[in-house]
Formats: structure tokens, sequence, C-alpha cells
């Protein structure tokens, strides 16, 4: 899957996880991407999978659309990526949007007696409660999201997951700080009344050839595969080491597989990859 | 193919440590004989599940309490290879200071962030006599003292239910109780197979925030919650009820 821009171009795939498919459960990320007017944006998601959010491959998909589109409309036309108004209002727009989304399928596909009975006996009454009375928990999902256009670039991320860039030099480094109460399987999630709040995001000007020559953005199953830290931040630079060697289409066919071994020899979650890449297409 | 960019792959850890109650009391009525039997005989199907579970590096470790604490195994043993050595029981009931032992282990390092929640699973037959709640103090202190699944197993009707309650920190389990063999074996592996199948694969969950409700305006309102282990959801205990004769020297 690939999409050119105006000097930016994106690559993604995204894999079911290796425990997922021994368990049956779907691919519960999903990945999205757009160019439009000036600017390319990707988005991609993952939907929290317990068994509360036991919709949360539909909340995922809602969200990467939601936020490649709320994104791009808000940037289009040359806007500034530093204009913190449009920051805070691009972050209560994709918590709204993505909430009214999930409301609706909600609306069109309401809960089954068989949905809910099939909670309460595997997590007790209480995490049935829990969703009747608040029902988004069962669409939980988190968002990691990049937007570039001719003058800047615009990180925007809410719950776990990982943005990298990398450098021409081929230096990997986080544009986001860290959130410590992503911890232990624990996230921040677009079904929080605090969502707009959590949303972490910071944005780079861009002049001539300044700014990273790659973006790589995941869901937490790709990092969780690695041995530690340095292994996955790793990845970025080998690839862009690949793109200038061998252009993108190689990358492109081999990335599922990659993915899918990282999976069954890592994590066993689904892992989604998405690359925003510079002028080598 | 081209070749694979990035470190290398690895499954996660999976810390799964038991932490015994060793004291005096426990000899009485054959209490350490049965649970090193229950253990012992639970292994195998520990290992099952592991095996089932190939993207967890399942790892057991044993601590027990006495006079005093002690790592009975302290190597971090691939389940595949555990084998489980016999405790004996005598001395006191020195609990907390287990608990500021398993501290200093649930610090990062020597544990790693992407490693899976770990369990925790203490079985006691009596009450703390030194300061337990230092030791738990110390040991929710730490991430992943804070995040780990804590179970606990009460033999007897001796056991500080309190305490034990209060070392696993959610309202939503209570200790398991034993009072005989039979129903420590059969805690003994549901611990082992169940709570260990949860571990393995646990989904990831909202961080802990206030409880939500939904007015019927459409108004959120929030109120307080925050459970050990909460995300990891640990299954209700089905223990057969234990049949057939029983004599007084089989109940604690």
């Amino acid at each position: 899957m690939e999409a050119v821009g105006h000097a930016w171009s994106a690559v993604a795939a995204s894999v079911r996880g290796a425990a997922h498919l021994r368990s049956g459960l779907p691919n519960q990320d999903a990945v999205r991407w757009i160019e439009w007017d000036g600017v390319t944006v990707l988005a991609l998601s993952d939907g929290h999978g317990s068994s509360r959010c036991f919709r949360s491959d539909t909340g995922a998909r809602l969200a990467a659309s939601t936020a490649t589109r709320v994104l791009s409309s808000e940037l289009a036309g040359g806007r500034d990526v530093a204009d913190l108004a449009l920051i805070d209002r691009v972050a209560r727009r994709v918590v709204a949007e993505w909430t009214l989304a999930a409301r609706c399928d909600l609306r069109l596909f309401p809960f089954q007696r068989a949905e809910l009975m099939h909670l309460g006996e595997k997590t007790g009454a209480e995490a049935r409660a829990s969703v009747e009375r608040y029902p988004l928990l069962a669409y939980g999902a988190t968002l990691c999201a990049v937007a570039v256009t001719p003058t800047g670039v615009l990180y925007f991320q809410l719950g776990d997951g990982d943005l990298v860039t990398i450098s021409a030099s081929g230096r990997a480094r986080r544009p986001l700080p860290a959130d410590e109460r992503l911890f232990g399987g624990e996230t921040t999630s677009l079904c929080s009344p605090r969502a707009a709040q959590d949303v972490r995001a910071a944005f780079q000007r861009l002049d001539g050839a300044s700014g990273p020559a790659l973006i790589l953005v995941s869901t937490d199953g790709y990092a969780n595969s690695f041995r530690d830290e340095r292994g996955f931040l790793q990845v970025g630079p080998d690839l862009l080491a690949m793109l200038r060697a061998e252009g993108v289409g190689p990358v492109r066919e081999c990335l599922p597989a990659w993915l899918e071994e990282a999976s069954r020899l890592g994590s066993g979650d689904d892992v989604t990859v998405g690359l925003l890449y510079r002028g080598m297409a | 193919m081209m070749r694979r960019p990035g470190g290398e792959l690895a499954t996660r850890p999976l810390h799964f440590i038991w932490i015994t109650d060793c004291s005096g009391s426990m000899k009485s009525s054959g209490k350490i004989q049965s649970l090193n039997t229950a253990i012992r005989e639970a292994t195998p199907h520990m290992q099952r599940v592991a095996d089932e579970n190939p993207n967890a590096e399942v790892l057991v470790r044993v601590l027990k309490f006495s006079s005093g604490a002690q790592w009975h195994i302290a190597q971090e043993t691939p389940v595949a290879q555990f084998k489980w050595d016999d405790l004996s029981a005598g001395g006191a009931t020195d609990m907390g200071r287990a608990l500021t032992m398993l501290a200093d282990q649930m610090k990062i390092p020597p544990m790693s962030e992407r490693a899976l929640p770990p369990v925790l699973v203490l079985v006691s037959d009596g009450q703390p006599t030194d300061n337990f709640h230092k030791g738990l103090a110390a040991l929710t202190e730490q991430p992943w003292g804070k995040k780990a699944v804590r179970i606990a197993i009460a033999i007897g009707e001796d056991a500080d239910l309190d305490v034990l309650r209060k070392f696993i920190g959610n309202p939503e389990i209570d200790p398991l109780q034993a009072n005989n063999p039979e129903a420590l074996a059969q805690s003994i592996r549901w611990v082992s197979t169940a709570v260990l199948q949860a571990a393995s694969s646990p989904a990831s969950q909202t961080v802990p925030q206030p409880a939500l409700t939904i007015g019927q305006s459409g108004s959120i309102s929030q109120r307080s919650s925050q459970t050990a282990g909460g995300h990891v959801p640990v299954p209700q205990p089905v223990l057969a009820a234990v049949s057939g004769p029983v004599t007084a020297a089989d109940v604690w």
C-alpha cells in the first residue's frame, strides 16, 4: 500500500497478531493515510482488545479515518503546523468526531444481548455494568498520527504506540515526550472523558532539506516485539538505508512479512507500521 | 527477501513468583507436604499453558518466609525447566520481610518495561509476625509491584484473610480458601493455569481513572477507582467442591 504526495510518500502495513490468530480474535489495529491539498496524513490506531472493549476493532478503524479527515482538512491550504490554537482544535475535533462516529455505530448496531452476556460470563458483572453505563468503552482505541505540509510536520498521539523520526544521517529520535501513565498494558484512550486533554502533540517546521528523512509510526505490538529499545530504534535507520538503496518497492513488498515475523517471534500482538518518507520514491 | 530491519526479536518475559509461608504452623496437619505436592503436581499443567502461549516467556521463582525470608529458587527459571524443590517449615511468619525482598525484584531494572505484568502468588496459613504493611508499601511503590497480578491462597482457618486481601489489593478478587489438601491442590492448579493464561496475553486497558457513569442528559460523571492487576482480567475461580471421605486430620 502506497500514496505519493508533494515531496512525501507513505507506505503502511498491518498484520493480525500471532496470539490473535491462535485465539481467533481479529486484527484490532487500523491504519489509513491520505494526500490532499498539499497535506500528507498517516494515522494508525490500536483497539484495546480487552473483553470490555469488544468493538475496539471498529473503534480503531473509526480513529484512523477520523484523524486523517480532521488533520487533512485543518491543515489544507498551507496552514501553519505551529498554530497552537489549531493543534488544540484538532485534538478536540478528533475526539468529538470519533465519539460521534462510535455513537452512530452503536445506534446502527446496538449491543446484542449475547455480547453483553458473554462479557458478563467472561469478566464478571462489574465489567458488563461498566459497558452498559458507558458504552463507548466497547470501542476504546489509541491514536498515533503524523501530518506533513510543505512547511512543517505535526505529530499527534493519544495512548500507546510509537512515533520515531530518522534524520538524513540516520539518527532516530522520538519527537514526543513519554507519558509515564502508559505502563504495564495501560493506556490513555479515545474513549476516556479526558481524551482531548490526554493528547500529546508536537510540531516541527520544515525549511528546505531540514527535518526528518523518514518518520515511522507503529502500534505498541511492534516495539514490544524487540528485545530492547535499541533494537526497536534500529528499525528506522535500517529502513532508511533500504529505501535509499533499493527504493520503496521491495520495502513495501517485504513489510507485511517482517511484521508477521515480529509478532510471531515477539509480542504476539497485532502489529501495524506506517512510514512517511521524503523524496526518494 | 531483504533482511528484516531492526534488532533482535524476543517474546515478553512473564515473571511468576510463588511466595510461600514456611512458618512453624505449616508443619502441622501435613500442610507443608500438601503444598509441596500441590505445586509439584501443578507444574506440568503450568508448562502446558506456557506452551500454548509462546509469546510469553514464563520465568518462575520461589520466595519463602519464616524467621526472615529468602529465595528458595532465586534464578529466573524458564517454566519448561522448572522443578519443584521441597520446602520445609519452622519459625515465625515474616511476611513483611518477604514482600520487601520481592519489592527489590520489581524494580526496573532488574525488571524490563516491556515485561508482561508479573504474577505474585502468596500462600499463607497464619498472621504476619513482622511489619507486613511496611513490606506491602515497599512492594506497591514499585511500578511492577503495583501492576502485578496479586493472588493469595489462605491455608486453613487461621490464615489472616484481611492481610491477604490487602496483599491482593483488588476488591474483585478474594483470597482462595483451602481448608484441606484437595482444596489446596485445586487452588494451586487454578493459579498455575487459569491465572497464568490470563496474564500471558493481556489486552490493553485504559489507564486507571475514575469510573465512568453517563447521566440521562448524556453528561459524564466520575468516581475514583484503582485496583492492582486491573489490566489483567483474572478469571473467576471455578473450584469443584471437594467431596468424598474426609477425616478430621484432613481439615486445617
